[in-house]
């Protein structure tokens, strides 16, 4: 897959960028469908990618993630604040300087009484990532109690005099600065109501401010008039002055709309049944890329047939996840996945543990077949065939289509397999709760930042285990001391030596895939349609394609 | 009737109203043929599994993406490629007109032919188990509202009015959503929720008012007919009544009603399946393979429009019936249908 | 008249009260249905969901929360959705209702035009082949699932034959409100139109060709014809207008149901934000606050068009006025 990709780039990218280059644009107005908005605007509460990626002008945290093209942008750098702050105290001490002369869209200057009370509001307001990224913070335990009386006074320290903010930790958090830079930690003026702020969006420091939003119909941007470029690249000036988003217009349709010219960018990827079309005629102006996401089907390892390791092992030996490609279209959109880091985070070494030829202690560098021999014998082994095994997935749309192949697998396999497609809203809190003896669900994970964490310590650390509750990401309910060890490890090497922590995140991949707590199945590109009047389509690492640098004459 | 010589014992009493019925239908030519139709439709799928797969040459329940056929000598990928720049996309293989493929791959590669067959068992099943349901349904409320009066019929007549307040489909559709999220547990029952036994249920429930209705104003005349009257009078018990008296002078409207149910509830099948929340992945049933072939419909049309062929033709097969039956019963209501 | 009328309010809350308490009922028991971890956000620790069970009062008994919900919906409307935070629901319906009552009106008008001239055709051509295919044509249009032929109509005109001149007009699917641009809601909606009304345009025809020719029979219209007027003339004059009685009884239940959330196959099919979508989206989501706002808004949409066409049926035809 790495080497399809340049070749991609070397093939779309070089008249586009060669043209920005020449002359660059500014001006007009960039016109964006999607199906439908998500719900509030709140940059702290709100938890979905399409507000994320339309609030990434709009809303700043003190560090970010760099906005340039490549695998290359990671970690975070400084973004209101002056520096990236070194951990002190054995990582209970950051220390940081706010940056001078931000004003927020309404005029008023951005001060250090901003940022703590913004701190405040995560836990006030209720931010759904207050429990798992900021309760380090000194004080968050309080706060996450009686978020109304929330001080967290031990936990900032900031002095106006010389615009410094100390943070207090009462455990080291190894990824804190990561967490500094997260959309939950957007600064806002410090008068901001501490409740959902819902479809009025507040002030914010970016280049553009949202003026208009029903959920139902449109959204409007304008220019910041007070802002200023302070770094390029952690918050570049936009090319647009208006940006409008409109909502409701099916995938389908929405295509139809760009090639028509009525539109310049659609969020959502191109449907499968028009990628034909789209690749023969509209071939210049797709952008494909790869974020950091992949499906899978999780094994829950505290019910039975998956409780037995060979039973997990079996079914990755059979999966063909060749067809998984094919069902998310295609060579060109998606790859084989075999392992619980998806490409382009850090730490990720590709490895394949269950195809034919290769076992965990001898990995095979890549996916090449299933190896149903070895499956079967390895059910037989176990001694679980004939049992009754139901794949819970959410319904409508490709999870259907994975479900019903590994259906057909487990059949063959010699299980009594039946698929229970349940709605998509509620197949995500259902399959994490154990009361539900869910045994095998497909579900799809994406990080909130480019970090090996966000896939192995969320999805399979003992402390992301919560049994009997509908918030427990860790579905497979599984644990492993000295797997948790290994993580511990990895993560605190990432404060002194990054290469050496990327190879313990690559170890600890390979370790859990040994135990195979899941079965990964498929990692698949966005695949975006633009006008062909769009140019300079930046697309970053953590932050897919950048709004305000796209180019509409 | 007749003065042939030949004339049976039969013969010479006057035929019964059934009779009358029967020779009046079969001098309706169209009736006749979509009776005819049905019957081979019903037939052609309720055999599927004994032929359908030695035609097709593959499972219609198994996904067969990474797979391949011979045609015309030649191995043809079941997925194909798109000829393009980026090579992007796949569409599953067109319409072959031959044995296997004959109408194409649906999105899972699985032969769009064969499961019409065993889409048309499903869909047929449910609208015939559905009708018979809600027939059987319509006349245990009908008969006790309109005989026994009352306040039994203020209740029941209450509760047809607060589901006939409701859109018959958004009603099915609620009621599939809530019980599809984990099946139907009844006591010690559990009803999975991918057994056809729901939707059936679901779908006799919402026309129990449409059928019921008529059946309540039959039987509100009958009660004030002199031979029931007189019954009434004799000491007959009631429920001997209802069984000797009223149940056979009910009967024509049910039989009228039946195919016009029956259309409606495979109409509401389909809908609901076309919706995903009737018939259960990996079953099939019409609705289901339009669905499926919702996200083919550019590029490979025939997945879609083939199965709603078959609904057009069974449910007007069943229309016209219901017509011919309702003229040669002579029996008049304000049949009418909702959307 | 004016007790009629009481009781039909009676009745009215009455049902309301039953399909509120039902759908109320009926989400709490369905497994999974439990929104607080889906408000709370993905991975939201435990206080975190405490907070928002508090806050939404999920924490409370079950009566105590149908009653603060009704109070939110009908009183203060200020109910907001579960799967948006912050979504206001009364606001969305008030916003998806004009685009649903486009859909219907447009598509009524279409159907009671032309199943009158076909209905009124077929009953003076009574028996001739006109009559017969007339009457077919109808079946058909009775006979076809209207969500399939919304998307063979999106594919003739949408794709295959879009850019030959026959359908270039045609615009993208979706909706274009009457205030923009009357022009693009015309032709946003007019296929949508046709698709809705084919199965009304069989039903009418059908329904109106029997009524006329039942009423052939009739006395009056026999002593019209011994007066030695037109057939024609009795047929419209006299025939059309009595039949208008059932006529104007099933189109208000139609119309009713229809403009309640019954054309949602229409609209999932054309993307029209309506009601009927609004509701099935709801659903599919278990968002119960929108549940409940869409399902009452058709029930009091549906028993009130009941009341209404009682009362033109009061009017129309002074034999029912007698018989209650």
């Amino acid at each position: 897959m790495k080497r399809v990709l340049p070749f991609l780039w070397g093939l779309m990218l070089p008249p586009i960028t060669a043209h920005a280059a020449e002359t660059p644009q500014m001006g007009g107005t960039l016109r964006i469908l999607a199906s439908s908005a998500a719900g509030t605007l709140d940059p702290q509460i709100s938890y979905i990618s399409l507000t994320k990626f339309l609030e990434t002008p709009v809303y700043d945290a003190l560090l970010t993630y760099p906005k340039f093209a490549g695998a290359g942008a990671h970690p975070v750098i400084a973004n209101l604040a002056e520096n990236v702050p070194q951990p002190e105290d054995n990582g209970l001490t950051y220390r940081l300087t706010l940056r001078k002369g931000i004003h927020f869209s309404n005029g008023q200057l951005l001060t250090v009484a901003d940022v703590a009370a913004s701190f405040r509001r995560i836990f006030a307001a209720g931010s759904p990532t207050a429990g798992p990224y900021y309760s380090a913070i000194k004080g968050a335990g309080a706060c996450l109690k009686d978020p109304i009386h929330c001080t967290l006074s031990e936990g900032i320290e900031t002095n106006p005099a010389t615009n410094t903010i100390t943070f207090h930790l009462t455990h080291p958090d190894p990824e804190f600065p990561e967490h500094l830079a997260w959309m939950h930690a957007s600064i806002l003026p410090a008068s901001t109501p501490l409740h959902d702020m819902g479809n009025t969006a507040p002030p914010g420091t970016g280049p553009y401010q949202i003026t208009d939003y029903n959920p139902t119909t449109h959204m409007h941007f304008e220019r910041n008039p007070y802002f200023h470029e302070w770094s390029h690249n952690a918050q570049p000036a936009g090319s647009p002055d208006h940006i409008d988003v409109t909502f409701g217009l099916e995938p389908e349709s929405a295509v139809t709309a760009i090639e028509n010219g009525q539109a310049d960018l659609m969020y959502e990827n191109v449907p499968l049944d028009r990628l034909g079309e789209v690749g023969s005629k509209y071939a210049d102006q797709v952008h494909i890329f790869t974020p950091l996401l992949y499906y899978y089907a999780t094994l829950n390892v505290n019910e039975p047939p998956f409780t037995s390791l060979k039973v997990r092992q079996a079914l990755n030996y059979a999966v063909n996840r060749h067809a998984m490609v094919i069902y998310d279209g295609g060579s060109a959109v998606a790859s084989p996945q075999c392992q619980l880091l998806p490409e382009g985070t850090p730490g990720y070494e590709r490895f394949c543990a269950y195809t034919a030829g290769a076992t965990p202690q001898n990995p095979a560098p890549q996916w090449v077949k299933p190896d149903m021999e070895k499956a079967r014998q390895l059910v037989q082994e176990s001694g679980t065939q004939g049992m009754r095994v139901t794949i819970v997935t959410p319904s409508g749309g490709k999870s259907d289509n994975t479900a019903l192949d590994l259906r057909s697998i487990l059949e063959s396999l010699g299980y009594k397999a039946s698929v229970h497609s349940i709605s998509p809203a509620i197949h995500f809190n259902f399959v994490q709760n154990s009361d539900n003896h869910v045994q095998i669900s497909i579900s799809g994970w994406n990080a909130d930042y480019p970090s090996a964490t966000s896939f192995l310590d969320t999805l399979f650390a003992c402390s992301n285990f919560h049994p009997h509750s509908d918030n427990s990401p860790n579905m497979s309910g599984f644990c492993d001391p000295h797997i948790d060890d290994m993580m511990h490890h990895a993560a605190q090497l990432a404060q002194t030596d990054r290469t050496a922590s990327n190879a313990a995140w690559a170890q600890v991949d390979r370790a859990l895939m040994a135990q195979a707590p899941a079965v990964p199945l498929v990692q698949t590109k966005r695949v975006v349609l633009v006008s062909k009047r769009t140019r300079n389509v930046i697309i970053t690492l953590n932050d897919e394609i950048l709004l305000s640098q796209l180019q509409v004459p | 009737m007749t003065h042939s010589t030949s004339a049976s014992a039969q013969d010479t009493r006057p035929p019964g109203p059934w009779r009358m019925a029967l020779r009046s239908l079969r001098r309706n030519r169209s009736a006749v043929f979509s009776l005819g139709v049905l019957v081979f439709l019903a037939i052609a799928s309720l055999l599927a599994p004994y032929y359908a797969r030695y035609v097709a040459h593959t499972d219609p329940f198994v996904s067969n993406v990474a797979g391949s056929i011979m045609l015309n000598g030649q191995e043809v990928d079941i997925m194909q490629p798109n000829d393009n720049l980026l090579h992007l996309g796949l569409s599953p293989i067109g319409p072959t007109w031959h044995g296997s493929y004959l109408l194409g791959a649906d999105s899972q590669g699985r032969d769009v032919a064969a499961r019409l067959l065993y889409g048309g068992r499903n869909s047929l099943l449910i609208s015939f188990c559905s009708a018979a349901l809600c027939l059987v349904l319509a006349a245990v409320v009908g008969i006790a509202a309109g005989f026994c009066g009352g306040i039994v019929d203020i209740i029941l007549s209450r509760m047809m009015d607060i589901m006939w307040s409701v859109p018959v489909y958004l009603f099915a559709i609620s009621l599939s959503i809530v019980t599809l999220s984990d099946g139907l547990h009844l006591g010690p029952f559990i009803i999975e929720s991918d057994n056809l036994i729901l939707p059936i249920c679901i779908i006799a429930l919402v026309y129990v008012p449409y059928a019921a209705r008529p059946i309540r104003g039959r039987v509100m005349a009958l009660r004030e007919a002199e031979f029931v009257m007189a019954a009434r009078c004799l000491g007959v018990p009631r429920w001997r009544i209802v069984l000797q008296d009223i149940l056979p002078n009910v009967t024509s409207t049910l039989v009228v009603l039946g195919p016009l149910i029956m259309a409606m509830s495979l109409l509401a099948e389909s809908a609901l399946s076309f919706l995903s929340i009737g018939v259960q992945a990996p079953a099939a049933s019409w609705g289901t393979l339009i669905q499926d072939g919702e996200g083919l419909i550019y590029t490979r049309p025939m997945v879609a429009i083939a199965p709603g062929l078959a609904i057009v033709a069974v449910v007007l097969a069943l229309n016209i019936l219901g017509d011919g039956l309702r003229d040669a019963l002579d029996v008049r209501d304000a049949s009418h249908r909702e959307q | 008249m004016l007790m009629a009328a009481l009781r039909r309010l009676g009745q009215t809350v009455f049902v309301l009260f039953g399909i509120s308490a039902l759908v109320f009922a009926v989400f709490f028991a369905t497994p999974g249905a439990d929104p607080t971890a889906r408000i709370a956000g993905k991975n939201a620790s435990p206080q975190t969901m405490q907070k928002v069970r508090q806050e939404y009062g999920f924490d409370r008994p079950l009566p105590v929360q149908y009653a603060i919900m009704m109070k939110k919906l009908f009183i203060t409307q200020d109910l907001a959705s579960y799967a948006d935070r912050g979504e206001l629901v009364v606001p969305e319906i008030i916003r998806a209702a004009p685009v649903t009552v486009s859909l219907v009106c447009g598509a009524a008008v279409i159907w009671v035009v032309v199943s009158i001239a076909m209905g009124t055709l077929a009953a003076a051509l009574k028996g001739t082949w006109i009559d017969r295919t007339l009457m077919m044509l109808g079946l058909i249009g009775i006979s076809i699932p209207v969500f399939w032929l919304g998307q063979v109509a999106n594919l003739i005109t949408q794709n295959r034959y879009h850019d030959t001149w026959l359908f270039s007009w045609v615009p993208a699917l979706g909706y274009v409100p009457f205030t923009q641009s009357p022009w693009g809601w015309f032709k946003a909606l007019v296929i949508p139109w046709v698709v809705l009304a084919v199965l009304f345009i069989g039903v009418y025809s059908r329904v109106l060709r029997a009524d006329l020719v039942a009423l052939s029979g009739e006395d009056f219209i026999r002593t019209a014809r011994a007066k030695g007027l037109s057939p024609s003339r009795i047929l419209i004059r006299h025939g059309l207008r009595t039949a208008m009685v059932t006529f104007v009884s099933l189109f208000g239940m139609d119309f009713a149901q229809l403009v309640g959330g019954g054309a949602l196959l229409t609209e999932v099919v054309f993307g029209l934000p309506g009601v009927g979508r609004l509701t099935y989206q709801a659903l599919t989501n278990l968002d119960l606050p929108l549940i409940m706002a869409t399902v009452m808004y058709s029930a009091v949409f549906v028993v009130l068009a009941n009341a209404a066409v009682d009362m033109i049926y009061l009017l129309l035809d002074p034999r029912v006025r007698d018989a209650r």
